[in-house]
Order: C-alpha cells, then sequence, then structure tokens
C-alpha cells in the first residue's frame, strides 16, 4: 500500500510542475519579470515551494543568485508554507499607540504558538505582523485572512478568533452541506460611541428582531465608530459579492424595508426601489472591499460641518458623489477635460511651464519642484522615456495613496497622462504596494475603460499623442518607495538605492529618462491645468503650494483622511477638524511624516503646514501620516517605535543604515528597559546625527529624524528613562503592576489573567506575581474597583 | 577639469573618481568597498568625504567630480564619518583577529599556526613552528601555566585544547625543522587593531561543537584572511581599540565555509559590500535585507567561484587557505 502514497507524490509533484510551467508561459522567462513571477506562483501555490523554485531555474534566464536575492529581500514573499489561515496585526503608528504590541502577544498565549515560530502547532492559524493596514481610526485592528476586526482588545483575542472560527464553521458547514441557501450577507452597523448616542442600540436590535421575523440569515456585525458622526445611525448592508450599500441616519422604522431590499427575489426589490429608498441611491456605493473600504467611503460620505471646516479638496475633488470607477460621471464632471486641454491647445513647453510655474512640489516626502523634475525629463532628446506613478506608499499610518487609487483612480490616470504629454513620454507604469489589491484592482479596470474610450492608447482622444500604462505590483519593501529603489525592482533586482546622481529623470528605468511622481502629485495636476497655475498657486504659502491629504490619526476624536490647504496650522487641524484630543487628554506633541519624520510639540503646533517649516524643526513632510500624541505617551518608545520599522525595513546596502540604524536601536532598547546611562543619550545623539549624515539613500538619512526631534524637544524624558522612569507607564522594563487595599478579592482578575500571575485567592487582596506578569493590562480592564494600578519600579 | 581637494587645486581626469583624484595626487582616503578594475558600488563609507559646495558627506569612490567642486578629506568631521563606519562594522564582526592562545603566550609562539598544520597532519611544519619560538621545544612548556589553554574558545564550548600535550606530543618527535613552517623572530604585533569574537551563543556553541572535529579539537580562531585585511589596517590607522557600539552579528560565527578549491568563506567577517556578489556570474548573492542581510554561496554555484576572488575581499571573510 506504501506504494500508492509514493505514486501520489509524484503524479501531485507532476501537477504542480505543470501547474508552473503555466505560470512562467504566461509571465515570461526573462530577468526583469522575476517580481511577477513569483508573485504568480505564490499566489498560486500559497508560497514559493521548492519545487517551483527549481522549475524556474530550468525553464527560465532567471538564476539561484537572482532569485534568492530578491524572494528574500521583499517581504511579501514566503518560503514555508502557512497555517490555513493568516492572522495580520497591523502595527501602524495608531495602532501602536494603541497597544498593539499587547494584541499580538495576546494571540501568541491564546493560540499557544511556540517561540520562534508563526504557525500554531496545528497549522491552522499564521500570524505576522504588518506595517499597516490603513485602519488608523480603528486601531488597534488585525485581519484574518479578508476579515477585519477593529478595536481588538488584548482580553478580546480569544473572541475575535471564535468568531472567526464560527464565521469559517458557518461557512464550511453550508459548504459540506450543499446548503441551498449561503448565508444572505451581513449588516454592518457602527456601534462607537457616539453612534450608540445616536441610537444605534436600537437599530441593532431592531435588525436583530427584524431578520428572525423575515427569516433572513444575516450577520449583524457591530463595527467600530468611523468618525462620520454627523450621518450615525450608520448601517453597511454586505452582500455575499462583498458589495457594500450603505444607509446613513437609518430609522428603526426603515430596518424592514432595507432587508426586503437586498435579500428578497429581484422582482420584490424593483418594485421597492420605485416606491421606497430613492434617497438612497445617493448613498449607494460601487463595489467594494472589506470595510477598509470604510476609510475611503468616509471620505465621500463623512459630512461632518467641523470635519469639513478648513478642507479643501482638490486631489478629492468629486468627494462624496463621484463612484471610483464610473467613467462617464468623471467625465461628466469636467474629468478629463484638462487632458483635452493640453492635448488640443497647448504645446509640451507650456504644460511644463504651467505645473512650474504653479508651484506645485512633490508629495512624496522630500518636496522636490514637480516642475523643475518634469522639465528636465521633458529636456532630454531620449525618444523613449517613462512615467512612473509612485504608488509604494509605506509609512505607518499613512494611507492617502491608496485611498485616492481606490477613489479617484481617473484623477490619477489622467495626470500622469499629461505629465507624459508633457514629457514626452510614451509608457507609463502604475507601480502600486503589494497590500493594496484593491487599488490594483480599480486601477487596472479604470485603465481598461479608459483604453475603451481612448484615452490611453494610440493617438489619444484623436491627437497624434500616443501613452499605454501598464501596473507593477511592489513586492513589500517600504526603501521601495524610494525612486531609484523603485526602478530597480520594476527591473527585476532587489530594491537597492543607487546613488544619485545621475538622477532617474536623467537615466532611470532602463537607462531611460524616467519621470517619478507621487500619486497625489498626479491628482493635482488636472485641477491646475483647469483652473490654472495662478489660481492654484494662491492657495499655500510662499514655499508650498495647493492642498495636502493627511491621515490624521492617533489620540485625536475625528480621525481620518483630510485635505487641507498649505499654511494651515496643526492646531487647527487637531483643534476644528480632529475635534481635539481624545479624551480630553492633553496635546504633547504631533508626529508628522511617520518613520522618515518627526515629533513637534505642542507649544510649537500654532506653526503652519509647509515643506519648509517642517524640516526647520527637523520633521518632514513625508507621505502626509499625522499621529497625534497625548500626555500618555511615551517619546523614548515612540523614537524607538519608528527606528524599528526602519531597522526592519533598511535595504542593507550601506553601513550607516544597515548597522548604524541597529545600534541607535540597541541604544533605545536599553533606554526601555531602564539600563542605560547618562552617556548613552550622547552616544545616541552622534550616532543619530552621523546616520543622517552618511546613509546613501533618503531612507537612512531621514530614519534618524524620530530621534533627534524628540531628543531636540524632550530630552528630560530621555534622562528620566535613564533613572528608571517612564512616567507613561508605557515602557515595559519599568513599570510593575500593583493590587491596591480597594481590591474586595472579587477573582476577576485572577480570572482574567493570561499568565497565572494572579493567584485565585477568593475574598482576600489579590496578589500580582511580578516575576509571571506579562503587562498586558488586562486586569485592570477587568477590575471593577479601579484597585490596580501601574507604578514604575523605581520611586520617583 | 579642476577641483579642490583639501583648498589645493588638482586636475581631475574623465571618468576619474573622486577617490582616484585624490589618490593620484597624494590624500589617502581609506576605502573597503572599492576595487579600481571590478565593479563596485559604494556602501561602506569608509571613503567619506566631504562635499563643501554643499556640506554633504559623500562616498568618493564612486562619486564623480564636477568642475570646481571643493572637497574635504581631513576634517574632524570627515574622520568621525569614517571611524563610527568602521566602529559599526565592526560591532557587527564576529571574528578574532588573533587566536586568544596566541594573545596571552608567554613565548610568543604562534600556537594556532603550528595546531593548523598539526591537524593537517604535517608534523614537520607543525615542529617548525614549535622550534622558532622555543631553544629545548622539547620542555618547552614544562614550567609554564598555561594561559593558553585557560583562555582557549574551545573551552567555553566544552574542553579547552590540550595544548601542553599536543606540543609535547610533536616535541618528542624531534622532526627535521621544515623551511615552510615558522619564521624565526615572528612575533605578535600588539599595536595593531585586535578584533573579538566575543561570547559563543547557545546556538552557535551546539553547532560548532557538534561540526568542528579537528584531531587537535581546535577551533582555529585566528583570521586566515588577516594578511589581506583592509577591515584591520584602517581600524588600526583610526586608533580604534573596540568598538563603541553593543556587538552582536546576526551571522554564525566562525562558520567555515569551504568554496571551491582552496577557496574559503567565513560570513560573520564579511562587511557586505557586495564586491563578491557584483562580479560572479550566478555565484555569490546577497539573501535577506537589513541589519540581517548576508551574503551567500549557493551550493549549486559555488563552481562558478574562481580562488582568485578572494583578492577582492577587503576584509578575511573570502580567503585561500594554503596547507
Amino acid at each position: 500500500m506504501a506504494c500508492t502514497c509514493d505514486t501520489t507524490k509524484v503524479e501531485t509533484n507532476e501537477e504542480m510542475i505543470t501547474r508552473v510551467d503555466a505560470i512562467i508561459d504566461r509571465i515570461g522567462k526573462t530577468r526583469d519579470v522575476v517580481i511577477p513571477l513569483l508573485q504568480a506562483l505564490q499566489q498560486e501555490f500559497s508560497y514559493l515551494s521548492s519545487t517551483a523554485v527549481e522549475r524556474i531555474y530550468e525553464r527560465t534566464e532567471i538564476d539561484r543568485a537572482q532569485l534568492i536575492s530578491v524572494s528574500t529581500f521583499y517581504s511579501q514573499f514566503r518560503h514555508i508554507p502557512y497555517g490555513k489561515h493568516l492572522i495580520k496585526v497591523c502595527t501602524g503608528t495608531a495602532c501602536h499607540v494603541k497597544g498593539a504590541g499587547n494584541v499580538y502577544d495576546s494571540f501568541i498565549r491564546e493560540l499557544k504558538i511556540e517561540k520562534d515560530s508563526i504557525t500554531t502547532p496545528d497549522k491552522l492559524f499564521s500570524i505576522e505582523k504588518i506595517a499597516c493596514l490603513g485602519c488608523c481610526t480603528l486601531a488597534p485592528v488585525v485581519q484574518i485572512d479578508e476579515k477585519i476586526y477593529g478595536h481588538v482588545l488584548p482580553g478580546k483575542v480569544n473572541e475575535v478568533i471564535e468568531d472567526f472560527l464560527l464565521l469559517q464553521g458557518d461557512i464550511e458547514k453550508e459548504e459540506t452541506e450543499h446548503a441551498r441557501r449561503k448565508i444572505a450577507g451581513e449588516i454592518r452597523l457602527g456601534m462607537g460611541s457616539c453612534c450608540q448616542a445616536s441610537g444605534s442600540s436600537d437599530i441593532y436590535k431592531e435588525l436583530q428582531s427584524a431578520s428572525t421575523q423575515l427569516g433572513i440569515q444575516v450577520n449583524i456585525k457591530p463595527v467600530g465608530c468611523v468618525g462620520v458622526c454627523n450621518k450615525v445611525p450608520l448601517i453597511d448592508v454586505v452582500l455575499p459579492d462583498g458589495s457594500i450599500t450603505r444607509y446613513p441616519k437609518v430609522k428603526a422604522s426603515e430596518i424592514k424595508e432595507i432587508l426586503h431590499h437586498h435579500f428578497k427575489p429581484a422582482g420584490y426589490l424593483s418594485r421597492l426601489k420605485n416606491n421606497f429608498l430613492n434617497h438612497v441611491d445617493t448613498f449607494h456605493t460601487d463595489v467594494t472591499w472589506d470595510n477598509v473600504i470604510w476609510k475611503s467611503e468616509h471620505e465621500r460620505t463623512g459630512v461632518i460641518d467641523t470635519f469639513l471646516t478648513g478642507q479643501k479638496h482638490i486631489s478629492t475633488e468629486g468627494f462624496g458623489f463621484l463612484a471610483p470607477l464610473n467613467i462617464d460621471e468623471y467625465i461628466a464632471h469636467s474629468g478629463f477635460d484638462a487632458l483635452k486641454k493640453v492635448l488640443t491647445t497647448y504645446d509640451r513647453k507650456e504644460v511644463v511651464s504651467t505645473i512650474l510655474k504653479s508651484g506645485i512640489r512633490g508629495r512624496g516626502g522630500g518636496g522636490f519642484t514637480t516642475g523643475k523634475k518634469w522639465e528636465i525629463v521633458a529636456s532630454s532628446l531620449n525618444k523613449e522615456k517613462y512615467v512612473i506613478c509612485n504608488g509604494d506608499e509605506g509609512d505607518p499610518g499613512a494611507f492617502m495613496d491608496r485611498m485616492m487609487l481606490e477613489s479617484y483612480p481617473y484623477r490619477v490616470i489622467e495626470g500622469m497622462i499629461i505629465a507624459g504629454y508633457a514629457v514626452g513620454a510614451n509608457k507609463g507604469i502604475f507601480y502600486i504596494r503589494a497590500e493594496y489589491p484593491l487599488a490594483v484592482t480599480r486601477i487596472r479596470a479604470a485603465l481598461q475603460l479608459c483604453r475603451e474610450y481612448n484615452l490611453i492608447g494610440e493617438n489619444i482622444a484623436g491627437s497624434n499623442f500616443s501613452f499605454d500604462v501598464s501596473i507593477f505590483e511592489g513586492a513589500g519593501a517600504f526603501v521601495c518607495g524610494e525612486e531609484t529603489a523603485l526602478i530597480a525592482s520594476i527591473e527585476g533586482e532587489r530594491g537597492f538605492p543607487k546613488q544619485r546622481p545621475p538622477y532617474p529623470a536623467v537615466e532611470g528605468l532602463h537607462g531611460k529618462p524616467t519621470l517619478v511622481n507621487n500619486v497625489e502629485t498626479l491628482s493635482q495636476i488636472s485641477y491646475i491645468i483647469n483652473k490654472g497655475s495662478d489660481q492654484y498657486s494662491q492657495i499655500g504659502t510662499t514655499g508650498s503650494k495647493g492642498t495636502k491629504v493627511f491621515a490624521l490619526a492617533g489620540k485625536i476624536r475625528f480621525g481620518g483622511l483630510i485635505e487641507v490647504p498649505m499654511g494651515i496650522t496643526l492646531n487647527q487641524i487637531i483643534n476644528d477638524i480632529g475635534g481635539g484630543v481624545e479624551g480630553d487628554e492633553k496635546l504633547k506633541a504631533v508626529q508628522i511624516g511617520g518613520p522618515s519624520g518627526g515629533c513637534i510639540p505642542a507649544h510649537l503646533c500654532d506653526m503652519q503646514v509647509d515643506f519648509d517649516a517642517f524640516n526647520q524643526l527637523g520633521a518632514m513632510m513625508g507621505s502626509g501620516g499625522l499621529v497625534v500624541l497625548s500626555e500618555s505617551d511615551c517619546m523614548v518608545d515612540m523614537a524607538r517605535y519608528f527606528l524599528s520599522f526602519t531597522c526592519d525595513q533598511s535595504c542593507g546596502k550601506c553601513t550607516f543604515c544597515r548597522v548604524g540604524i541597529r545600534r541607535m536601536l540597541d541604544i533605545l532598547d536599553k533606554l526601555c528597559s531602564g539600563k542605560a546611562e547618562m552617556s548613552d543619550i550622547d552616544m545616541l545623539e552622534q550616532l543619530a546625527l552621523n546616520v543622517k549624515k552618511a546613509s546613501l539613500c533618503g531612507l537612512g538619512k531621514t530614519a534618524p529624524n524620530p530621534v533627534l526631534t524628540t531628543l531636540k524637544y524632550f530630552r528630560d524624558e530621555y534622562e528620566e528613562h535613564v533613572k528608571g522612569i517612564c512616567k507613561t507607564g508605557t515602557c515595559k522594563g519599568m513599570i510593575k503592576y500593583v493590587v491596591s487595599d480597594a481590591c474586595i478579592g472579587c477573582t476577576r482578575c485572577a480570572k482574567a489573567c493570561p499568565v497565572d500571575a494572579i493567584p485565585y485567592t477568593p475574598y482576600e487582596v489579590h496578589t500580582i506575581d511580578t516575576d509571571k506578569c506579562v503587562l498586558c493590562g488586562l486586569c485592570v480592564n477587568e477590575c471593577k474597583y479601579d484597585a490596580i494600578h501601574k507604578v514604575p519600579l523605581r520611586s520617583i | 577639469m579642476v577641483i579642490t581637494i583639501d583648498h589645493v587645486s588638482v586636475e581631475a581626469f574623465k571618468d576619474e573618481t573622486i577617490l582616484e583624484v585624490a589618490r593620484r595626487t597624494g590624500h589617502s582616503i581609506p576605502s573597503l568597498c572599492y576595487a579600481k578594475e571590478s565593479a563596485h558600488k559604494s556602501s561602506c563609507m569608509v571613503c567619506a568625504v566631504k562635499n563643501c559646495d554643499n556640506g554633504q558627506i559623500i562616498p568618493s569612490c564612486t562619486t564623480l567630480p564636477v568642475e570646481g567642486m571643493h572637497i574635504e578629506t581631513d576634517s574632524d568631521e570627515v574622520r568621525l564619518v569614517r571611524t563610527i563606519s568602521l566602529e559599526l562594522l565592526l560591532s557587527d564582526h564576529r571574528a578574532d583577529c588573533d587566536a586568544p592562545c596566541i594573545m596571552v603566550c608567554p613565548q610568543g609562539l604562534n600556537i594556532e599556526r603550528m595546531l593548523h598544520f598539526y591537524d593537517g597532519g604535517h608534523f614537520e611544519e607543525a615542529y617548525a613552528v614549535l622550534d622558532a619560538a622555543f631553544l629545548l621545544p622539547q620542555i618547552a612548556c614544562d614550567t609554564c601555566k598555561a594561559p593558553c589553554e585557560k583562555v582557549c574558545r574551545r573551552g567555553t564550548i566544552d574542553q579547552p585544547v590540550s595544548i601542553r600535550t599536543i606540543i609535547r606530543e610533536i616535541a618528542a618527535k624531534a622532526y627535521p625543522v621544515s623551511p615552510e613552517g615558522g619564521k624565526k623572530g615572528w612575533k605578535l604585533d600588539k599595536n595593531r587593531f585586535q578584533s573579538r569574537i566575543g561570547r559563543f551563543t547557545e546556538k552557535e556553541s551546539l553547532s560548532l561543537k557538534a561540526n568542528i572535529n579537528t584531531s587537535s579539537n581546535c577551533l582555529h580562531c585566528t583570521c586566515a584572511g588577516q594578511t589581506g585585511c583592509r577591515l584591520r589596517l584602517f581600524a588600526t590607522e583610526a586608533g580604534i581599540k573596540r568598538s563603541r557600539y553593543e556587538s552582536y552579528s546576526a551571522l554564525p560565527a566562525m562558520q567555515k565555509i569551504h568554496v571551491s578549491g582552496k577557496l574559503w568563506f567565513e560570513q560573520a567577517k564579511c562587511i557586505r559590500c557586495g564586491l563578491c556578489v557584483y562580479n560572479s556570474e550566478d555565484g555569490f548573492t546577497f539573501k535577506g535585507r537589513g541589519f540581517g542581510m548576508q551574503v551567500v554561496i549557493p551550493e549549486e554555484s559555488k563552481s562558478n567561484i574562481e580562488e582568485e576572488m578572494a583578492g577582492l575581499c577587503p576584509t578575511g571573510a573570502l580567503y585561500v587557505l594554503e596547507k
């Protein structure tokens, strides 16, 4: 009988090779396709198996050296099989300040994942930390397969797992029983505190009773507040095909109708449609993908007066009514007018000079004058040129590029075609990071429609200009946001930045002049062309023109994506748009620009949003993450957090970034565990300054900024850490939990403790074994008598 | 083209990098990742200079000069960058320049070299090393308290090498002295920089214990590629005693991999300059990224590598092991 097993195995292998061959034939055999090829293989087999890899060596030009170097550089690629379900714990900035670390640890404990492993012994779950899921207002966020859970507390981890397994169970049961009817869908209901205040609890009850009454099998899922507070109660009806329909301001009396509308045969539906819910279509949205989209939806339907104060929509023009993929609608709202205008009435030089005159600067981080870049590329006599849209938005806490690609694909495409025309390029490439599958789908669909409308391709709109656009999916490397690294990755290499000069504008992709512009930059182009450079340059400050999209998150009452004119002050953003610091805490600092940026202390928050002003303070605009920090956030921990991100993302090429950042992190680790000496602070500062000076690319040159700015404005906190004190109680090495006399011995804490550090002693004051305690804080949340407190190990 | 280096105007020829101009005109700039005739990319930053026109620190080995440029090669600022760069590389460099036993031998016996011959079965050469250090090798170590055995790294894994017993064994046979063995008057140069391996991790200990089974049991801590090691040279020149930074590496210490012919590769000594990667076809390659990035040689690609590759390596990571 043993031979049967063997034959099965051989057959599987052969089958596998056939599948691998099909993929190779589809994608190609040249060295530059290595990334798309590996992506396709991974999608097919869920990891890069040795059989598949060996087959690549046999059948393509890709050799061992290239494959090893590329497949181990990008974090997307897996070399070992994962468990059945993948848990992604978001460790973006917003999630970090809300305790993502504890959530991760809880999953590890709850799932009994062994040390140095990421997969449960039964291979059911694998777990990984990921840089940012872009759901910052729902922090801390966890994604299991396609399902996203917001506001996950360390103590609720088991509930999340149970909920997920229950859902799986349902699906599997349905599938195995070949049930006639699958779960009809899901209804999501905002249950944040503001939503509840508006009566969403009643809606919830009504949903439950109505669905039972009507016999409609739907999941009713309460979700967290997303900040669209003047439109609540707000429900989303999600159908099995993933489409979402949103109903703002629902009344309990409308629930039955809504259920009918979605979960009854079509005849009934159309009948209803005519006599009811006409207004609903105003808010009817397109097919979308889980509640990540909630964020961009929020942009379109989130009409809070205060939230809108001071915002100005250029990149997000059409907000509230434009359906992302409806090209006719975009055209009806003067979409592609700018393109037609330049094709018919402008010569190339005029386009470049218009952009130059508008004063727009690159939104990707550096703030280089966009017109200048265009000018350089345009001036080259080379016949072959490229335009690349940089959508490799990797900052934890930034998701504006994703939102724009998903919600306003045509605006970005239009900007790219205009750029192509202006610089004389005939090829455009969208570089979109791997973590944004919906953005890829949307852009792909949008490009297809543009092709049908002759907006890309040969002789665009009857002109003699031809321009074609393709998509390249990034494979997970923050450094690829740097333009030379991005180009290297399109060429099928590791994302090592190249030394500049030569700049890509002179010698870029395949050695040809290449214009690399950020998504947001391109999305502003049509406005400039339509309204003229003068009108555009009236918005903003002397050195920074136009608007900037920020992802506002952290300890803020109303987080979300905002587009504001340059020159607005940080205080205006925090107070007028964001509604102030969450929980009435005091503002301590604003972290701007993610891992390349810095912390601006509260007393400087009356500064204007401006490229140069930020740089002077040692921060930078970056791609636009804006994380609000309150008095309960530890600045040393903040610096450490960002540095651990850059340390992880360093490409490894140059000494200062590869080893220097690691050594800085070592010192910060020492500081955060209370083992540092005063001289370590000076050593850290010296090293940080030299890493900034002597690293070879933007990643290394800016990575020390979070450290340098916190050292500059919060040096006293560093000194406290040397003395073993972390006032905010964030740094775990310096605190312990103690039980006070207020304890009545109710045993709730003992039951909650995941590591049995609290003995089960009913009616006695509980004690905490500090050696066992992992400082997860579950007991504090459980205690009804406010009897457990975090205290410093050393006295202040 | 004329540029200014340390306030002196010099002529720069076509295609010359700043480093090449500077060296040609008598300025000394250290460099590790640069190789004149071979493909190279800046990474080590030991050749840092300052472009005074914009205040930037730049790698001189790949930067091409531009007309009228002002370069500074010898200021405090530049020297600090170079020193920190070396210290950072050394903090990630888990290797001994000279074996600890040699460092402590009061008689200046090159113990590791002697054991190297012993392990290779070359007893005459081994005896020659002994003979070079002692007038009467037969009674060489009889009165010594054997500090060599106390510091022996093997001792941190299991048992120290029984150096004295082996010396007696070699001495007893009184071989004729082979000229290939030790040179008379060999002396450890204590003014040179000494890299230190530090403690083995538990994993390393286990793996070394299992994999190193020389007949003497010696781990051969002395760096076999030290003659051409520029890392040590520049560290000595910069007056570095030891790296100020916490020292540990993601690379396994003392893992010596046979590549081809007499060519060997020891990862832990690699500074990841990539010279061997850029100059081999389907041979050495990078693996991983960031601090943990390694240079590896896949088993199947070893035959693509020539012995001459050792000449490119700026440290003792890639070396030719003679008899």
